[in-house]
């Protein structure tokens, strides 16, 4: 499904928690919505669901206002809640009818969907019981029930331990092809692995819409990283004194060489440091940044 | 099925789970039998506690009718407490699904509002009506026991009316469940508005037309002089026309998200 957010606003009393954000998400397309604490994700999140309403802009999803769709839609809260009283299989057979399945199909399909999301042993259980990260699971699991075609989650994986956080991502990896994901997390490591855009919000305003790639080229250096043996080290002070580079200094557990020509002077440096017999753990032309650099990058104000 | 069946099912389950089911026709039960018991033992025990001085039982005073007791019952049992306990019964009805987030979250489900509303008003109104009939059919019984029979026709006529005065009870506190975020201020202000209601009715027959409370009163003169009274018409409808005003004023209230 399409999903079209035009120029939206929403102002709390005292704070405008989304200013006029627009972006166009295609159909099948997954984007991480990323952002640091108080951004206005949740909010974004929210509107599009129809939890709350816009005070300027709408959301059109394929050409059509948001409360003819609802059932092509999956929905997960940032704190999904149920009614404590019902089992997990309970729960599921409400949401799901709800959506306006039939019956026989949903006791085909919660067995199943309980089994991907690992509650499978916990079906009969009363959800009262649940801790945080069963009921984010129980919460997936109903977001996915009814096969819809746009998902949208807030913070999906940060409840989760790291074999329930496999579990989900694999699980929205299987159905990516086939539905918009928008997904809102301040985890980048698990957006990266699924999202291939990302849309940077901070303030409630739009700072950044880019695709991986876009995001990780731009952030590029010029440098070469290093990582020498112990006995090795005194070497560096000679490289600091050659005149193609710049400045040596400390990165991670080695060492980032800034030169004014990479591909050229990592030669010439390689050259100069096996004439010296120097060993190298590791060697890499061009640093990158992770996605976590960039974001913060983006999101604190220098 | 369709969401209000869904909806109402969910919310029968959960009276079952929460044993509302059965305290609210017990406890209506109790306070249908206190009042014949009491009306019936009462000068007994007065006499044999007996010497206090300034007491007197009239002897010649003329043991009330059945009917009398009846709609006794009604004005001083559940016209009081029963209203009480109805309002702390239903008062979390909106509230607690406005303040766990699972109002927000099913609305999320293609489920339109009306069903939502409707089968919350329903099923409420449908628990608080078999308690009643519960405590009334246990007053029936001990009033006829213990004094006079009452003519039959007359008895559910009377509760057909005092079910019009609870309809606009729990369409009253669901509204202010919608409204409202803490449950004590929504049972404050159930308890003083409907009490005033129930305290002002019977004034004025042309202020009785408007308002709902007229209805249990109504259900008393009906048992008591076996007339429903005048201009009951008009009041029925303005109570139709109350509950229909209050059940859109959620519905907006809820459309617009205000919650």
């Amino acid at each position: 499904m399409r999903l079209e957010i035009n120029n939206v606003t929403k102002k709390f009393k005292h704070k405008t928690a989304v200013n006029h954000f627009s972006m166009v998400i295609e159909e099948n397309e997954c984007v991480g919505l990323i952002g640091p604490n108080g951004a206005g994700k949740s909010t974004l999140i929210q509107i599009i669901a129809d939890i709350l309403y816009a005070d300027e802009g709408s959301i059109v999803l394929d050409g059509q206002n948001i409360s003819k769709k609802k059932n092509q839609i999956g929905y997960l809260p940032q704190y999904p809640n149920f009614y404590s009283w019902m089992t997990a299989y309970d729960t599921l057979l409400f949401m799901g009818t709800l959506s306006g399945i039939s019956k026989n199909q949903l006791h085909k399909d919660i067995p199943l969907i309980l089994t991907k999301v690992g509650l499978s042993k916990e079906a009969q259980s009363k959800v009262g019981a649940f801790s945080g990260g069963m009921k984010q699971r129980l919460g997936i699991a109903q977001a996915l029930l009814h096969k819809p075609t746009l998902i949208i989650m807030d913070e999906p994986v940060s409840a989760l331990d790291p074999i329930g956080r496999r579990e989900v991502l694999n699980l929205l990896k299987e159905i990516k092809s086939e539905t918009t994901i928008l997904l809102s997390t301040h985890i980048l490591g698990d957006a990266e692995e699924i999202c291939e855009r990302f849309v940077v919000i901070k303030d409630g305003q739009k700072i950044e819409d880019a695709t991986k790639e876009q995001l990780l080229h731009r952030n590029q250096e010029s440098a070469i990283y290093l990582v020498l043996q112990k006995d090795d080290v005194d070497w560096l002070e000679k490289v600091a004194q050659l005149p193609y580079v710049k400045k040596v200094e400390n990165y991670e557990e080695g060492f980032k060489i800034h030169v004014e020509q990479v591909q050229v002077d990592a030669y010439r440096l390689l050259q100069n440091a096996i004439d010296q017999k120097i060993a190298f753990t590791k060697f890499e032309i061009g640093v990158k940044e992770s996605l976590e650099d960039t974001f913060l990058t983006l999101v604190v104000d220098v | 099925m369709n969401t209000f069946a869904v909806l109402s099912k969910k919310e029968f389950s959960q009276m079952v789970k929460e044993y509302k089911i059965l305290w609210l026709p017990i406890v209506f039960m109790l306070l249908g039998l206190t009042q014949p018991i009491m009306m019936y033992y009462l000068p007994m025990i007065l006499k044999s506690l007996g010497g206090v001085e300034g007491i007197m039982i009239d002897p010649t005073m003329a043991k009330p009718e059945g009917q009398e007791v009846l709609a006794s019952t009604l004005n001083s049992q559940f016209d009081q407490l029963g209203i009480i306990i109805i309002i702390v019964a239903a008062m979390s009805v909106i509230q607690a699904e406005k303040a766990n987030g699972m109002l927000a979250f099913i609305l999320t489900r293609p489920v339109s509002i009306s069903s939502y509303l409707g089968s919350k008003i329903a099923t409420h109104y449908l628990l608080a009506v078999f308690s009643l009939a519960i405590g009334y059919i246990a007053s029936y019984g001990y009033t006829v026991f213990l004094f006079s029979p009452v003519p039959i026709s007359q008895v559910i006529l009377a509760f057909a009316l005092y079910c019009l005065w609870l309809l606009f009870i729990i369409t009253f506190v669901t509204m202010l469940s919608t409204f409202f975020n803490s449950p004590a201020v929504i049972a404050l202000v159930s308890i003083v508005m409907l009490l005033l209601c129930r305290l002002i009715a019977g004034l004025h027959p042309v202020l009785d037309i408007f308002n709902p409370a007229g209805f249990s009163l109504r259900a008393s003169s009906v048992l008591i002089t076996g007339s429903v009274g005048a201009w009951w018409e008009l009041n029925l409808l303005v109570t139709f026309l109350v509950i229909l005003g209050m059940t859109l004023t959620m519905h907006y209230w809820i459309a617009k998200k205000k919650f």
